[in-house]
C-alpha cells in the first residue's frame, strides 16, 4: 500500500503539480469547504457526522503519510504534527471524546463552517512548506 | 506552373508566423512595459485640493494565498474583496484622497513576458484621478515604488489632514518573513520592514492618526510598539483574523463621521462595526482591538524584556533550543499580567464557537507566543526576567 501511494504520489506530482501549486493552500481549504457543502446538502445528522468524520480521517492519513516521508524537513514535521493535533481536536469534539462536549445535531452545519474557517486561518499551514502541502493535497486526492 | 524558390516560401511562412503569433506577442509585451492606464491625470491640477481633509494610504497584499470560502462554499479572494471595499469607500468620500497599492502575484504572459505586479489607484474627493500598473521591487521587499507613487500624487498639505494607513494581508511576522511574497520567496518581509517603509509615507508630517492593520496577530506587544512610532491609534486583531478582514463601511463619508476629528472615538466605532460584521459570519474567534499607542507605552516598556527574550529564542538556529510556538492571549502568561495591561486598549472579543477555547470569554487585547514544544508556556523561556521583575 505504501509503495502504491509513493508511486502514485510521484506520478500525480507530474500530472497535477502545476494547478496544485497555483492553488497552494487553497486546495487544502477547498477540501474542507467541499465537505462542508456536502454536510449542508443533507438533512440527516448521521450522514453529516459521517461526512465530517471521513474528511478528518482522510486528511489525517494524508498528514501521517507525508510526515513519514524521508525527505520531509523537521520544520514541516513539526507543522504537520500541530495540524494533526488540531484535526484530532475537531474529530474529538465532533464525537464528544477526550473531554470535549459532543457537537449537537443542530450545530453540525455551523461546525462545518468552523472547520473551513479554521483551515483558512490555520497558523500551522503557513509554517508548512509548499512541497509538503502539495504532497498532502495529492495524497488526500489519492485516498478519497 | 511556377514553383517558388524555397527561400521565398520561407520568407512568406515567416511573415505569416510573425503576423499571427509574433506581432500580437510583441504588442502585448510592449504594452506590459507601458506605464499603464492613466485616468484624468491632468485633472489633478484643477481639482479643488483645499477640499481634501482626509488622506488614506492603503496597501493590499495579494501576492500570497488569499482564497477563502463563505458559508455557501463560494470562493473569494481576500485581496480582491478588500480592493472592492476600499474602492467603494474611496468613491464615497467627497473630502478624502485615497492612495491604493494592490500588490499582485508575478505573472508572465505566454510564459516569457513579465507583467507588472502592482496596481495603483488614486482617488481624490470621490473621483478616480489615476490608475496605473507598476513594478514592485523585485530585489527587496520594500515599498520604494509605492512611496515614489505616493510622492507623485499625494496632496502637500498632509499636516492639516486626518491621515489613515491601512494594510491588508496575512500575518506580518515579527522577524524573518521569507516567503511572505509568494512570487519572491527569497525576500523577507516583517514588521520591521513595514515600519521602515512607513517612514516614506510619514516623512512630511508626524505619525498617521489611525492605522488599520487587517492581518492576523496584529496585536502583539512588539507589533504595536514598532508600528506605534508611525501611528497614534492602531486598530488590529490580536488573534486570528478571518480573510474577510475588517468591514470598512465606517470609513464612508469621513466628512460626516470624523468631522470632529476625534480619531480615538472613531476608531472604537470602526472596531465595533468590524466586530459585529465578523461575528455574524465567522465561527472562529473574533478579536478587534483599538490601541491608543501613547497610553500603551508604559505597559509595552514593562514587558519589553520578557518579550524580547522570547523573540531571541525563536530566532535560535539550534533546533533543540528553538521553541515551537502557538499564539495565545498574553494574559495566560503570568509575566505579562500587570495592572497596567489594559491601559490604552479597547478590545472587542468573542471566543470561537467550538474548540478548546470556546469558553474563554475575555481577551486582554495582547497576543503572545506559547512554547508548545516544552508543553508549557513561554514562561519557561523567560523565567530569569520574570523573577527579576517580581
Amino acid at each position: 500500500m505504501k509503495l502504491q501511494i509513493t508511486l502514485g504520489t510521484i506520478a500525480m506530482i507530474f500530472i497535477m503539480a502545476f494547478p496544485a501549486v497555483a492553488g497552494g493552500t487553497g486546495e487544502l481549504q477547498k477540501y474542507f469547504s467541499d465537505a462542508s457543502a456536502k454536510v449542508k446538502a443533507t438533512n440527516n445528522p448521521i450522514e453529516k457526522r459521517e461526512i465530517l468524520n471521513n474528511s478528518f480521517i482522510n486528511m489525517s492519513k494524508a498528514l501521517n503519510t507525508v510526515q513519514n516521508l524521508p525527505f520531509i524537513s523537521e520544520n514541516d514535521r513539526a507543522g504537520i504534527n500541530n495540524l494533526k493535533t488540531k484535526l484530532q481536536e475537531k474529530q474529538d469534539e465532533l464525537s464528544g471524546s477526550n473531554g470535549f462536549v459532543r457537537v449537537s445535531d443542530g450545530q453540525l452545519n455551523t461546525f462545518s463552517d468552523y472547520v473551513v474557517q479554521s483551515s483558512e486561518q490555520a497558523f500551522e499551514v503557513i509554517t508548512i512548506s509548499l512541497v509538503a502541502l502539495l504532497l498532502i493535497i495529492l495524497i488526500v486526492i489519492l485516498i478519497v | 506552373m511556377i514553383i517558388p524558390h524555397s527561400s521565398s516560401v520561407k520568407r512568406i511562412l515567416f511573415s505569416i508566423l510573425f503576423m499571427s503569433v509574433g506581432f500580437p506577442a510583441l504588442i502585448i509585451f510592449l504594452s506590459s512595459c507601458s506605464t499603464g492606464m492613466m485616468v484624468n491625470h491632468t485633472d489633478q491640477q484643477i481639482e479643488d485640493v483645499s477640499r481634501t481633509q482626509y488622506s488614506i494610504v492603503c496597501i493590499i497584499h495579494g501576492d500570497g494565498d488569499y482564497l477563502y470560502h463563505d458559508t455557501s462554499s463560494n470562493e473569494h479572494t481576500a485581496d480582491q474583496e478588500a480592493l472592492a471595499q476600499v474602492i467603494s469607500i474611496s468613491r464615497q468620500n467627497p473630502q478624502a484622497e485615497v492612495l491604493i497599492f494592490h500588490q499582485q502575484p508575478k505573472r508572465n504572459f505566454l510564459f516569457f513576458f513579465p507583467q507588472k505586479d502592482g496596481e495603483f489607484y488614486y482617488y481624490r474627493n470621490g473621483r478616480l484621478i489615476a490608475n496605473e500598473m507598476y513594478w514592485r521591487n523585485q530585489q527587496h521587499s520594500d515599498f520604494d515604488p509605492e512611496i515614489a507613487l505616493y510622492n507623485r500624487f499625494h496632496t502637500n498639505d498632509q499636516n492639516k489632514m486626518v491621515r489613515v494607513f491601512m494594510y491588508f494581508g496575512h500575518e506580518i511576522p515579527e522577524f524573518g518573513g521569507a516567503g511572505y511574497n509568494l512570487s519572491y520567496p527569497g525576500q523577507e518581509f516583517n514588521i520591521n520592514d513595514l515600519a521602515e517603509k512607513l517612514k516614506g509615507f510619514t516623512h512630511d508630517s508626524s505619525r498617521f492618526d489611525l492605522m488599520i492593520l487587517s492581518t492576523c496577530f496584529g496585536g502583539t506587544p512588539y507589533t504595536i510598539e514598532t508600528l506605534g512610532s508611525y501611528a497614534r491609534i492602531i486598530v488590529a486583531s490580536p488573534d486570528n483574523l478571518h480573510l474577510s478582514y475588517f468591514n470598512l463601511s465606517s470609513l464612508e463619508r469621513l466628512d460626516i463621521s470624523l468631522r470632529n476629528r476625534d480619531v480615538l472615538s472613531f476608531a472604537k466605532r470602526f472596531a465595533q462595526q468590524a466586530f459585529d460584521r465578523l461575528t455574524s459570519d465567522v465561527q472562529t474567534a473574533v478579536s478587534v482591538a483599538v490601541y491608543d499607542v501613547d497610553s500603551t507605552q508604559e505597559y509595552l516598556h514593562s514587558v519589553q524584556g520578557i518579550y524580547n527574550q522570547t523573540i531571541s529564542a525563536l530566532k535560535s538556529e539550534s533546533p533543540v533550543s528553538k521553541p515551537i510556538i502557538e499564539p495565545c492571549d498574553c494574559a495566560e502568561i503570568p509575566g505579562y499580567v500587570l495592572p497596567i495591561m489594559n491601559k490604552g486598549v479597547d478590545i472587542f472579543y468573542r471566543p470561537a464557537r467550538f474548540g478548546r477555547l470556546k469558553s474563554k470569554y475575555s481577551h486582554s487585547g495582547w497576543e503572545c507566543w506559547m512554547d508548545i514544544k516544552k508543553q508549557g508556556t513561554i514562561l519557561k523561556l523567560t523565567e530569569p526576567v520574570q523573577k527579576s521583575n517580581q
